[in-house]
Protein backbone atom coordinates (compact mmCIF):
# COMPACT_ATOMS: atom_id res chain seq x y z
CA UNK A 1 0.00 0.00 0.00
CA UNK A 2 1.71 3.45 -0.48
CA UNK A 3 2.49 5.33 2.30
CA UNK A 4 0.18 8.17 1.62
CA UNK A 5 -2.74 6.22 1.64
CA UNK A 6 -2.13 4.13 4.64
CA UNK A 7 -4.20 4.56 7.41
CA UNK A 8 -2.12 6.38 9.60
CA UNK A 9 -4.15 7.32 12.60
CA UNK A 10 -3.20 6.96 16.04
CA UNK A 11 -5.19 4.49 18.21
CA UNK A 12 -5.03 3.82 22.02
CA UNK A 13 -7.14 0.84 23.30
CA UNK A 14 -8.15 -0.10 26.89
CA UNK A 15 -4.85 1.46 28.19
CA UNK A 16 -3.71 0.36 31.68
CA UNK A 17 -1.13 1.57 33.48
CA UNK A 18 -0.84 1.61 37.75
CA UNK A 19 1.74 3.10 39.94
CA UNK A 20 1.67 0.94 42.89
CA UNK A 21 -1.80 1.35 44.05
CA UNK A 22 -3.16 4.16 41.73
CA UNK A 23 -4.33 3.15 38.40
CA UNK A 24 -2.92 6.27 36.20
CA UNK A 25 -4.71 5.29 32.98
CA UNK A 26 -7.57 3.04 33.35
CA UNK A 27 -8.77 1.62 30.20
CA UNK A 28 -8.50 4.75 27.90
CA UNK A 29 -8.74 4.19 24.47
CA UNK A 30 -8.94 6.92 21.56
CA UNK A 31 -7.86 7.46 18.36
CA UNK A 32 -6.33 10.66 16.80
CA UNK A 33 -6.58 11.04 12.73
CA UNK A 34 -3.67 12.46 10.85
CA UNK A 35 -4.17 15.94 10.27
CA UNK A 36 -6.27 16.21 13.63
CA UNK A 37 -5.17 18.40 16.56
CA UNK A 38 -6.82 16.07 19.42
CA UNK A 39 -6.67 17.58 23.18
CA UNK A 40 -6.34 15.32 26.49
CA UNK A 41 -8.22 18.09 28.64
CA UNK A 42 -8.22 17.04 32.59
CA UNK A 43 -6.90 18.52 35.83
CA UNK A 44 -3.18 17.80 37.23
CA UNK A 45 -2.53 13.81 38.27
CA UNK A 46 -5.80 13.41 35.77
CA UNK A 47 -3.40 10.85 34.05
CA UNK A 48 -2.99 13.04 30.73
CA UNK A 49 1.10 12.93 30.66
CA UNK A 50 1.19 9.42 31.63
CA UNK A 51 -0.76 8.42 28.60
CA UNK A 52 1.68 10.59 25.97
CA UNK A 53 4.83 9.05 27.99
CA UNK A 54 3.34 5.86 26.68
CA UNK A 55 2.55 6.98 23.19
CA UNK A 56 6.03 8.21 23.14
CA UNK A 57 7.54 4.91 24.30
CA UNK A 58 8.69 6.34 27.77
CA UNK A 59 6.43 4.07 29.64
CA UNK A 60 5.13 0.82 28.88
CA UNK A 61 1.54 -0.13 30.01
CA UNK A 62 0.05 -2.90 31.56
CA UNK A 63 -2.16 -3.86 29.62
CA UNK A 64 -3.90 -2.24 26.48
CA UNK A 65 -2.26 -1.42 23.04
CA UNK A 66 -1.20 1.66 21.21
CA UNK A 67 -0.61 1.67 17.10
CA UNK A 68 0.35 4.29 14.59
CA UNK A 69 -0.01 2.91 11.02
CA UNK A 70 1.25 -0.13 10.87
CA UNK A 71 3.52 0.42 14.19
CA UNK A 72 3.11 -1.34 17.39
CA UNK A 73 4.32 1.37 19.69
CA UNK A 74 4.32 -0.42 22.80
CA UNK A 75 6.05 -3.91 21.38
CA UNK A 76 8.69 -0.98 19.63
CA UNK A 77 9.75 2.22 21.06
CA UNK A 78 12.26 2.59 18.91
CA UNK A 79 9.47 3.34 16.45
CA UNK A 80 7.67 5.25 18.67
CA UNK A 81 10.63 7.54 19.47
CA UNK A 82 11.24 8.26 16.00
CA UNK A 83 7.37 8.99 14.32
CA UNK A 84 6.49 11.13 17.62
CA UNK A 85 8.18 14.04 18.87
CA UNK A 86 7.75 15.35 22.16
CA UNK A 87 7.28 18.65 23.70
CA UNK A 88 7.20 17.92 27.74
CA UNK A 89 5.80 20.67 30.31
CA UNK A 90 8.98 21.28 31.56
CA UNK A 91 11.51 23.78 29.78
CA UNK A 92 14.27 22.19 27.11
CA UNK A 93 17.68 21.73 28.36
CA UNK A 94 19.17 24.45 26.38
CA UNK A 95 20.61 26.92 28.53
CA UNK A 96 23.77 26.56 26.86
CA UNK A 97 22.47 26.63 23.33
CA UNK A 98 21.98 29.65 21.01
CA UNK A 99 18.14 29.21 20.01
CA UNK A 100 18.98 28.47 15.97
CA UNK A 101 21.65 25.75 17.11
CA UNK A 102 18.83 24.15 19.09
CA UNK A 103 16.31 23.84 16.47
CA UNK A 104 19.08 22.58 14.27
CA UNK A 105 20.55 19.98 16.22
CA UNK A 106 17.28 18.54 17.65
CA UNK A 107 16.05 18.62 14.17
CA UNK A 108 18.84 16.93 12.78
CA UNK A 109 18.45 14.58 15.60
CA UNK A 110 15.02 13.79 14.22
CA UNK A 111 16.09 12.59 10.81
CA UNK A 112 16.49 16.32 8.97
CA UNK A 113 18.70 17.12 6.59
CA UNK A 114 20.66 20.36 6.79
CA UNK A 115 19.48 22.07 4.57
CA UNK A 116 15.49 21.34 4.99
CA UNK A 117 15.90 21.91 9.23
CA UNK A 118 17.85 25.23 8.31
CA UNK A 119 15.34 25.84 5.88
CA UNK A 120 12.33 25.02 8.47
CA UNK A 121 13.95 26.93 11.33
CA UNK A 122 14.05 30.04 9.75
CA UNK A 123 10.06 29.95 8.95
CA UNK A 124 9.35 28.61 12.55
CA UNK A 125 11.53 31.12 13.96
CA UNK A 126 10.11 34.06 11.56
CA UNK A 127 6.40 32.30 12.30
CA UNK A 128 6.69 32.90 15.69
CA UNK A 129 8.27 36.12 15.27
CA UNK A 130 11.61 35.18 17.74
CA UNK A 131 14.01 36.22 15.50
CA UNK A 132 15.53 38.99 17.52
CA UNK A 133 16.31 36.20 19.83
CA UNK A 134 17.78 33.62 17.41
CA UNK A 135 21.58 33.83 18.22
CA UNK A 136 20.55 33.98 22.00
CA UNK A 137 21.94 32.07 24.38
CA UNK A 138 19.01 29.55 25.85
CA UNK A 139 20.10 30.85 29.62
CA UNK A 140 19.43 34.60 29.10
CA UNK A 141 15.50 33.70 27.05
CA UNK A 142 12.43 34.52 29.14
CA UNK A 143 10.07 31.88 29.46
CA UNK A 144 7.78 32.58 27.04
CA UNK A 145 10.69 32.72 24.22
CA UNK A 146 12.36 29.32 25.70
CA UNK A 147 8.92 27.60 25.32
CA UNK A 148 8.72 28.88 21.82
CA UNK A 149 12.29 27.48 20.72
CA UNK A 150 11.20 24.45 22.42
CA UNK A 151 8.31 24.21 20.36
CA UNK A 152 10.39 24.45 17.12
CA UNK A 153 13.04 22.17 17.93
CA UNK A 154 10.56 19.58 17.93
CA UNK A 155 8.56 20.49 15.46
CA UNK A 156 11.75 21.54 12.63
CA UNK A 157 11.55 18.06 11.37
CA UNK A 158 8.13 16.59 12.44
CA UNK A 159 7.16 12.64 13.36
CA UNK A 160 3.97 11.31 12.04
CA UNK A 161 2.32 12.26 15.69
CA UNK A 162 3.29 15.66 17.86
CA UNK A 163 2.66 15.32 21.27
CA UNK A 164 2.79 19.14 22.90
CA UNK A 165 2.57 19.08 26.33
CA UNK A 166 0.94 22.57 27.57
CA UNK A 167 2.64 24.55 24.72
CA UNK A 168 2.00 27.69 25.41
CA UNK A 169 3.01 27.87 29.41
CA UNK A 170 4.48 31.58 29.75
CA UNK A 171 3.97 32.42 26.09
CA UNK A 172 2.54 36.13 25.90
CA UNK A 173 -0.63 36.15 23.90
CA UNK A 174 0.47 37.87 20.84
CA UNK A 175 2.62 34.69 19.92
CA UNK A 176 -0.03 32.46 21.65
CA UNK A 177 -1.58 32.70 18.25
CA UNK A 178 1.09 32.56 16.40
CA UNK A 179 1.85 29.04 17.77
CA UNK A 180 -1.86 28.18 17.25
CA UNK A 181 -1.36 28.79 13.59
CA UNK A 182 1.82 26.56 13.30
CA UNK A 183 -0.07 23.96 15.55
CA UNK A 184 -2.71 24.50 12.65
CA UNK A 185 -0.13 23.89 9.93
CA UNK A 186 1.14 20.80 11.43
CA UNK A 187 -2.05 19.10 11.11
CA UNK A 188 -2.97 20.21 7.33
CA UNK A 189 0.52 18.55 6.65
CA UNK A 190 -1.00 15.40 7.91
CA UNK A 191 0.68 15.00 11.94
CA UNK A 192 -2.01 14.47 14.19
CA UNK A 193 -1.24 16.12 16.99
CA UNK A 194 -1.85 14.98 21.12
CA UNK A 195 -2.29 18.80 22.96
CA UNK A 196 -2.12 18.21 26.68
CA UNK A 197 -3.16 21.39 28.89
CA UNK A 198 -5.86 21.97 30.98
CA UNK A 199 -6.39 25.43 29.60
CA UNK A 200 -10.50 25.15 28.96
CA UNK A 201 -10.35 28.24 27.58
CA UNK A 202 -7.86 27.55 24.67
CA UNK A 203 -8.53 24.34 24.00
CA UNK A 204 -12.10 25.10 22.93
CA UNK A 205 -10.32 27.38 19.98
CA UNK A 206 -7.17 25.10 19.33
CA UNK A 207 -8.56 21.49 19.00
CA UNK A 208 -10.67 19.95 16.33
CA UNK A 209 -11.95 16.82 19.33
CA UNK A 210 -10.93 16.41 22.38
CA UNK A 211 -11.24 14.16 25.74
CA UNK A 212 -11.78 15.25 29.39
CA UNK A 213 -9.83 12.74 31.30
CA UNK A 214 -9.76 12.49 35.36
CA UNK A 215 -8.43 9.95 37.58
CA UNK A 216 -7.03 7.80 34.65
CA UNK A 217 -10.63 7.58 32.76
CA UNK A 218 -11.74 9.28 29.78
CA UNK A 219 -15.04 11.06 30.96
CA UNK A 220 -16.13 11.87 27.63
CA UNK A 221 -14.63 12.47 24.40
CA UNK A 222 -15.91 14.85 20.77
CA UNK A 223 -15.70 18.16 19.44
CA UNK A 224 -15.79 21.35 21.66
CA UNK A 225 -19.61 21.98 20.30
CA UNK A 226 -20.91 18.43 20.84
CA UNK A 227 -19.56 18.21 24.24
CA UNK A 228 -21.16 21.36 24.68
CA UNK A 229 -24.65 19.86 23.66
CA UNK A 230 -25.89 18.82 26.41
CA UNK A 231 -25.49 22.57 27.52
CA UNK A 232 -27.87 24.03 25.24
CA UNK A 233 -31.00 25.57 26.76
CA UNK A 234 -28.73 27.08 29.81
CA UNK A 235 -26.90 29.89 30.13
CA UNK A 236 -23.91 31.21 32.46
CA UNK A 237 -24.31 34.06 34.69
CA UNK A 238 -21.40 34.92 35.57
CA UNK A 239 -21.33 37.82 38.71
CA UNK A 240 -17.77 39.88 40.27
CA UNK A 241 -18.89 40.08 44.05
CA UNK A 242 -16.99 42.88 46.31
CA UNK A 243 -14.09 42.09 48.18
CA UNK A 244 -14.89 40.19 51.34
CA UNK A 245 -18.40 39.63 50.04
CA UNK A 246 -19.45 35.98 51.15
CA UNK A 247 -21.19 34.04 48.19
CA UNK A 248 -24.72 35.23 48.58
CA UNK A 249 -28.34 33.05 49.38
CA UNK A 250 -28.69 31.34 45.69
CA UNK A 251 -32.52 31.21 44.34
CA UNK A 252 -33.24 27.82 43.29
CA UNK A 253 -32.85 28.62 39.43
CA UNK A 254 -29.64 28.28 39.49
CA UNK A 255 -28.96 24.92 38.47
CA UNK A 256 -25.04 24.63 39.15
CA UNK A 257 -22.21 27.50 40.88
CA UNK A 258 -18.75 27.32 41.80
CA UNK A 259 -17.05 30.47 42.88
CA UNK A 260 -13.39 31.57 42.65
CA UNK A 261 -12.21 34.51 44.15
CA UNK A 262 -14.40 36.75 43.53
CA UNK A 263 -15.96 35.41 40.56
CA UNK A 264 -19.39 33.52 40.93
CA UNK A 265 -20.28 31.54 38.03
CA UNK A 266 -23.96 30.12 37.88
CA UNK A 267 -25.48 27.86 35.06
CA UNK A 268 -28.91 28.69 34.60
CA UNK A 269 -31.65 27.51 32.10
CA UNK A 270 -32.52 29.58 29.40
CA UNK A 271 -36.50 30.37 30.45
CA UNK A 272 -34.94 31.94 33.58
CA UNK A 273 -32.84 34.63 31.76
CA UNK A 274 -34.92 37.59 32.98
CA UNK A 275 -34.70 36.12 36.68
CA UNK A 276 -31.26 35.74 36.39
CA UNK A 277 -30.49 39.42 35.64
CA UNK A 278 -33.07 40.67 38.17
CA UNK A 279 -31.28 38.56 40.81
CA UNK A 280 -28.03 39.84 39.45
CA UNK A 281 -28.55 43.67 39.28
CA UNK A 282 -30.46 43.10 43.04
CA UNK A 283 -27.13 41.90 44.14
CA UNK A 284 -25.26 45.01 42.41
CA UNK A 285 -27.84 47.52 44.55
CA UNK A 286 -27.32 45.67 47.40
CA UNK A 287 -23.63 46.33 47.15
CA UNK A 288 -22.44 42.85 46.86
CA UNK A 289 -21.96 41.93 43.27
CA UNK A 290 -19.73 44.70 41.14
CA UNK A 291 -20.51 43.51 37.64
CA UNK A 292 -22.50 40.27 36.01
CA UNK A 293 -22.22 38.91 32.28
CA UNK A 294 -25.10 36.66 31.04
CA UNK A 295 -23.81 34.27 28.00
CA UNK A 296 -23.99 31.19 26.33
CA UNK A 297 -21.97 28.18 28.40
CA UNK A 298 -18.77 27.63 27.74
CA UNK A 299 -16.93 24.13 27.22
CA UNK A 300 -15.43 25.21 30.96
CA UNK A 301 -18.87 24.75 31.98
CA UNK A 302 -18.67 20.90 30.78
CA UNK A 303 -15.25 20.35 32.72
CA UNK A 304 -16.32 21.53 35.52
CA UNK A 305 -19.26 19.68 35.23
CA UNK A 306 -17.31 16.17 34.35
CA UNK A 307 -14.36 16.84 36.52
CA UNK A 308 -15.07 19.18 39.27
CA UNK A 309 -12.18 21.03 38.75
CA UNK A 310 -13.13 24.14 39.69
CA UNK A 311 -9.52 25.55 40.95
CA UNK A 312 -7.91 24.63 37.39
CA UNK A 313 -11.17 26.59 35.21
CA UNK A 314 -11.02 29.27 37.36
CA UNK A 315 -7.63 29.79 37.30
CA UNK A 316 -7.56 29.76 33.51
CA UNK A 317 -10.58 31.91 32.85
CA UNK A 318 -9.25 34.60 35.14
CA UNK B 1 5.24 26.44 -0.42
CA UNK B 2 6.91 25.48 2.61
CA UNK B 3 9.20 23.01 4.14
CA UNK B 4 6.47 21.41 5.88
CA UNK B 5 3.97 20.77 2.80
CA UNK B 6 5.48 17.43 2.39
CA UNK B 7 3.52 14.48 4.82
CA UNK B 8 6.13 13.43 7.58
CA UNK B 9 8.80 10.61 7.15
CA UNK B 10 7.05 7.35 8.05
CA UNK B 11 10.08 5.18 7.03
CA UNK B 12 11.89 3.78 10.25
CA UNK B 13 15.70 5.18 10.47
CA UNK B 14 18.21 1.93 10.60
CA UNK B 15 21.59 0.75 10.02
CA UNK B 16 25.32 2.13 10.12
CA UNK B 17 24.43 5.43 8.58
CA UNK B 18 21.35 6.16 10.92
CA UNK B 19 23.85 4.62 13.68
CA UNK B 20 26.87 6.82 12.83
CA UNK B 21 24.70 10.50 12.17
CA UNK B 22 22.88 9.89 15.96
CA UNK B 23 26.07 9.52 17.20
CA UNK B 24 27.46 12.48 15.58
CA UNK B 25 24.53 14.97 16.63
CA UNK B 26 24.63 13.56 20.29
CA UNK B 27 27.91 14.27 20.68
CA UNK B 28 27.40 17.61 19.20
CA UNK B 29 24.92 18.13 21.35
CA UNK B 30 26.97 16.72 24.61
CA UNK B 31 29.46 19.43 24.03
CA UNK B 32 27.24 22.20 23.50
CA UNK B 33 24.93 21.54 26.74
CA UNK B 34 28.58 21.48 28.46
CA UNK B 35 29.92 24.99 26.62
CA UNK B 36 29.36 26.58 29.59
CA UNK B 37 31.28 24.73 32.04
CA UNK B 38 33.60 23.02 29.10
CA UNK B 39 36.47 24.75 29.47
CA UNK B 40 36.72 25.41 33.05
CA UNK B 41 36.19 21.40 33.64
CA UNK B 42 39.56 21.05 31.70
CA UNK B 43 40.98 23.28 33.44
CA UNK B 44 39.97 21.61 36.93
CA UNK B 45 41.34 18.94 35.29
CA UNK B 46 44.73 19.77 34.50
CA UNK B 47 44.64 22.22 37.53
CA UNK B 48 43.99 18.73 39.55
CA UNK B 49 46.18 16.44 38.10
CA UNK B 50 49.17 18.77 37.93
CA UNK B 51 48.16 19.93 41.75
CA UNK B 52 48.50 16.03 42.68
CA UNK B 53 51.59 15.64 41.20
CA UNK B 54 53.51 19.00 43.43
CA UNK B 55 51.81 18.88 45.84
CA UNK B 56 53.78 15.01 47.16
CA UNK B 57 56.70 17.29 46.67
CA UNK B 58 55.72 19.66 48.67
CA UNK B 59 54.25 17.38 51.49
CA UNK B 60 58.43 15.64 51.61
CA UNK B 61 60.58 17.66 50.04
CA UNK B 62 62.09 14.45 49.16
CA UNK B 63 60.03 12.12 47.31
CA UNK B 64 60.84 8.38 47.08
CA UNK B 65 61.38 7.39 43.66
CA UNK B 66 58.74 4.44 43.74
CA UNK B 67 56.14 6.75 45.59
CA UNK B 68 56.50 9.88 42.87
CA UNK B 69 55.75 6.96 40.61
CA UNK B 70 52.80 5.71 41.86
CA UNK B 71 51.57 9.26 42.05
CA UNK B 72 52.63 10.61 38.88
CA UNK B 73 50.72 7.26 36.85
CA UNK B 74 48.02 7.04 39.52
CA UNK B 75 46.67 10.86 39.26
CA UNK B 76 46.30 10.01 35.42
CA UNK B 77 43.52 7.49 36.29
CA UNK B 78 42.06 9.97 38.71
CA UNK B 79 41.94 12.54 35.84
CA UNK B 80 40.46 10.22 33.39
CA UNK B 81 37.40 8.74 35.55
CA UNK B 82 36.57 11.40 37.75
CA UNK B 83 34.12 13.35 35.02
CA UNK B 84 32.52 10.12 34.18
CA UNK B 85 32.14 9.09 37.76
CA UNK B 86 31.16 12.19 39.66
CA UNK B 87 30.42 15.21 37.28
CA UNK B 88 28.28 12.32 34.89
CA UNK B 89 25.80 11.28 38.42
CA UNK B 90 25.27 14.63 38.78
CA UNK B 91 24.54 16.14 35.36
CA UNK B 92 21.83 13.15 34.99
CA UNK B 93 20.67 14.25 38.55
CA UNK B 94 19.86 17.43 37.54
CA UNK B 95 18.19 16.24 34.63
CA UNK B 96 15.77 14.62 36.46
CA UNK B 97 15.33 17.41 39.09
CA UNK B 98 14.86 19.76 36.52
CA UNK B 99 12.58 17.20 34.33
CA UNK B 100 14.82 17.23 31.33
CA UNK B 101 15.47 13.88 31.66
CA UNK B 102 12.27 12.64 29.17
CA UNK B 103 13.04 14.91 26.51
CA UNK B 104 16.61 13.80 26.21
CA UNK B 105 15.16 10.24 26.30
CA UNK B 106 12.42 10.69 23.60
CA UNK B 107 14.68 11.91 21.42
CA UNK B 108 14.88 9.43 18.19
CA UNK B 109 18.34 7.99 18.54
CA UNK B 110 19.68 4.33 19.84
CA UNK B 111 21.10 4.05 23.11
CA UNK B 112 24.31 3.09 22.54
CA UNK B 113 25.01 6.01 20.75
CA UNK B 114 23.64 8.55 23.26
CA UNK B 115 26.04 6.73 25.60
CA UNK B 116 29.24 6.70 23.77
CA UNK B 117 28.63 10.27 22.79
CA UNK B 118 28.78 10.79 26.92
CA UNK B 119 32.19 8.37 27.25
CA UNK B 120 33.55 10.09 24.08
CA UNK B 121 32.78 13.77 25.93
CA UNK B 122 34.49 12.61 28.83
CA UNK B 123 37.80 11.49 26.81
CA UNK B 124 37.88 14.88 25.62
CA UNK B 125 37.78 16.78 28.67
CA UNK B 126 39.83 13.86 30.44
CA UNK B 127 43.03 13.73 27.84
CA UNK B 128 43.95 17.09 28.65
CA UNK B 129 44.64 16.85 32.30
CA UNK B 130 45.71 13.64 32.14
CA UNK B 131 48.79 14.73 29.53
CA UNK B 132 49.44 17.69 31.53
CA UNK B 133 49.57 15.92 34.86
CA UNK B 134 51.96 13.20 32.89
CA UNK B 135 54.38 16.40 31.28
CA UNK B 136 54.11 17.82 34.76
CA UNK B 137 55.46 14.71 36.76
CA UNK B 138 58.59 13.88 34.01
CA UNK B 139 59.70 17.39 34.60
CA UNK B 140 59.03 17.84 38.39
CA UNK B 141 60.58 14.00 39.17
CA UNK B 142 63.50 12.08 37.39
CA UNK B 143 60.57 9.32 36.31
CA UNK B 144 61.59 5.55 35.13
CA UNK B 145 59.25 5.62 32.32
CA UNK B 146 58.54 3.01 29.70
CA UNK B 147 55.95 3.97 27.54
CA UNK B 148 54.39 1.35 25.32
CA UNK B 149 51.51 1.40 23.03
CA UNK B 150 49.46 -1.16 25.50
CA UNK B 151 48.67 2.26 27.55
CA UNK B 152 46.15 3.27 24.74
CA UNK B 153 44.33 0.24 25.37
CA UNK B 154 44.40 0.58 28.71
CA UNK B 155 43.40 4.53 28.73
CA UNK B 156 40.37 3.81 26.79
CA UNK B 157 39.28 0.89 29.04
CA UNK B 158 39.39 2.93 32.37
CA UNK B 159 37.71 5.74 30.53
CA UNK B 160 35.04 3.63 29.78
CA UNK B 161 34.40 1.74 32.64
CA UNK B 162 34.80 4.51 34.81
CA UNK B 163 32.26 6.29 32.64
CA UNK B 164 30.11 4.08 32.08
CA UNK B 165 29.59 2.50 36.34
CA UNK B 166 28.74 6.35 36.24
CA UNK B 167 26.22 6.19 33.67
CA UNK B 168 24.60 2.94 35.42
CA UNK B 169 24.91 4.47 38.43
CA UNK B 170 22.95 7.96 37.10
CA UNK B 171 20.64 6.28 35.86
CA UNK B 172 19.66 3.52 38.15
CA UNK B 173 19.26 6.18 40.82
CA UNK B 174 15.98 7.89 41.10
CA UNK B 175 17.20 10.36 44.16
CA UNK B 176 19.69 13.28 43.24
CA UNK B 177 20.46 13.11 46.97
CA UNK B 178 21.01 9.94 47.07
CA UNK B 179 23.21 10.13 43.71
CA UNK B 180 24.96 13.48 45.24
CA UNK B 181 25.86 11.17 48.38
CA UNK B 182 27.50 8.58 46.78
CA UNK B 183 29.59 10.83 44.53
CA UNK B 184 30.92 12.40 47.22
CA UNK B 185 32.07 9.31 48.91
CA UNK B 186 33.14 8.29 45.56
CA UNK B 187 36.13 10.61 45.09
CA UNK B 188 36.40 10.18 48.79
CA UNK B 189 37.68 6.48 48.38
CA UNK B 190 38.92 7.10 45.31
CA UNK B 191 41.77 10.00 46.68
CA UNK B 192 41.59 8.21 49.74
CA UNK B 193 41.06 4.87 49.88
CA UNK B 194 42.09 2.94 46.88
CA UNK B 195 45.37 1.51 45.46
CA UNK B 196 45.57 3.93 43.04
CA UNK B 197 48.08 6.93 43.92
CA UNK B 198 49.98 4.25 46.24
CA UNK B 199 50.44 -0.11 46.36
CA UNK B 200 48.17 -2.03 47.52
CA UNK B 201 50.46 -3.52 50.40
CA UNK B 202 49.77 0.30 52.13
CA UNK B 203 46.07 -0.94 52.81
CA UNK B 204 44.65 -2.61 55.87
CA UNK B 205 44.52 -6.77 54.20
CA UNK B 206 40.68 -6.98 53.76
CA UNK B 207 40.75 -3.11 51.78
CA UNK B 208 43.45 -4.55 49.75
CA UNK B 209 41.42 -7.66 49.44
CA UNK B 210 38.28 -6.07 48.53
CA UNK B 211 40.13 -3.70 45.84
CA UNK B 212 41.18 -6.52 44.20
CA UNK B 213 37.64 -7.04 43.25
CA UNK B 214 36.52 -3.34 42.26
CA UNK B 215 37.51 -1.61 39.45
CA UNK B 216 39.81 1.02 41.04
CA UNK B 217 42.99 -0.77 41.54
CA UNK B 218 43.18 -2.91 38.34
CA UNK B 219 42.63 0.81 36.40
CA UNK B 220 45.83 2.13 38.26
CA UNK B 221 47.35 -1.47 37.30
CA UNK B 222 46.87 -1.58 33.44
CA UNK B 223 47.73 2.32 33.09
CA UNK B 224 50.72 1.98 35.28
CA UNK B 225 51.77 -1.28 33.50
CA UNK B 226 51.44 0.68 29.77
CA UNK B 227 53.51 3.49 31.30
CA UNK B 228 56.45 1.39 33.68
CA UNK B 229 58.31 -1.89 33.14
CA UNK B 230 58.36 -4.52 36.17
CA UNK B 231 56.23 -2.38 38.41
CA UNK B 232 53.19 -3.86 37.66
CA UNK B 233 52.01 -7.82 38.28
CA UNK B 234 49.22 -9.36 37.20
CA UNK B 235 48.16 -7.39 34.24
CA UNK B 236 46.28 -9.84 32.78
CA UNK B 237 43.50 -10.56 35.84
CA UNK B 238 43.40 -6.38 36.27
CA UNK B 239 41.87 -6.48 32.49
CA UNK B 240 39.45 -9.87 33.14
CA UNK B 241 38.01 -7.71 36.28
CA UNK B 242 37.82 -4.44 34.63
CA UNK B 243 36.45 -5.77 31.50
CA UNK B 244 33.97 -7.61 33.81
CA UNK B 245 33.33 -4.12 35.42
CA UNK B 246 32.72 -2.76 31.84
CA UNK B 247 30.51 -5.27 30.91
CA UNK B 248 28.23 -4.95 33.65
CA UNK B 249 27.74 -1.56 33.76
CA UNK B 250 27.02 -1.66 30.30
CA UNK B 251 24.09 -4.60 31.30
CA UNK B 252 22.82 -2.68 33.77
CA UNK B 253 22.73 0.74 31.69
CA UNK B 254 20.82 -1.16 28.99
CA UNK B 255 18.66 -2.52 31.55
CA UNK B 256 17.56 0.65 33.25
CA UNK B 257 17.29 2.58 30.24
CA UNK B 258 15.21 -0.35 28.61
CA UNK B 259 13.14 -0.20 31.60
CA UNK B 260 10.25 1.88 30.63
CA UNK B 261 8.78 2.57 34.01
Amino acid sequence: MPEERRDWSLRVRDLVKTFKEVRANDGITLRVEPGEVYGLLGPNGAGKSTLVKQVIGLLAPDSGTITLGPYDLVADPDAARQLCSYLPQAQMPIASFRARQAIDITGMIRGGDRDTVTRRRDELIEALDIGEWRDTLGAKLSGGVRRLVGFAMVTACPGRVMVLDEPTNDVDPLRRRLLWQEVRRLGDAGVAVLLVTHNVMEAERAVDRLAVIDRGRLLAEGTPSSLKAEDRGRLRLQVMLGPRVETPALPPFVQLHTRVGHNLMTVVAEAEAAHAIRWAQELMGLGLAEEYALGATTLEDVYIRLTGDVEAAGREAG
Amino acid sequence: MTTLAAPPASALRSGVVYWWHSYRMMLRWEMVSLRMVLVITVIVQILTGAGFVLALGLFFGTVPPRAALFVSTGVLVITLITIGLVLGPQLVAMQKAEKTYDFLWSLPVPRTTAALAWVTTNLILGLPGMAVALGVALLRYDLDLHLSWAVIPAVLLTLFTGTMVGYALAHALGNPMLVAAITQMLIFVIIGFSPINFPADQLPGWLATLHRWLPLAPMADIVRAGLTEGVVEGVARSYLVLGTWAVASVGISAAVLGRRG
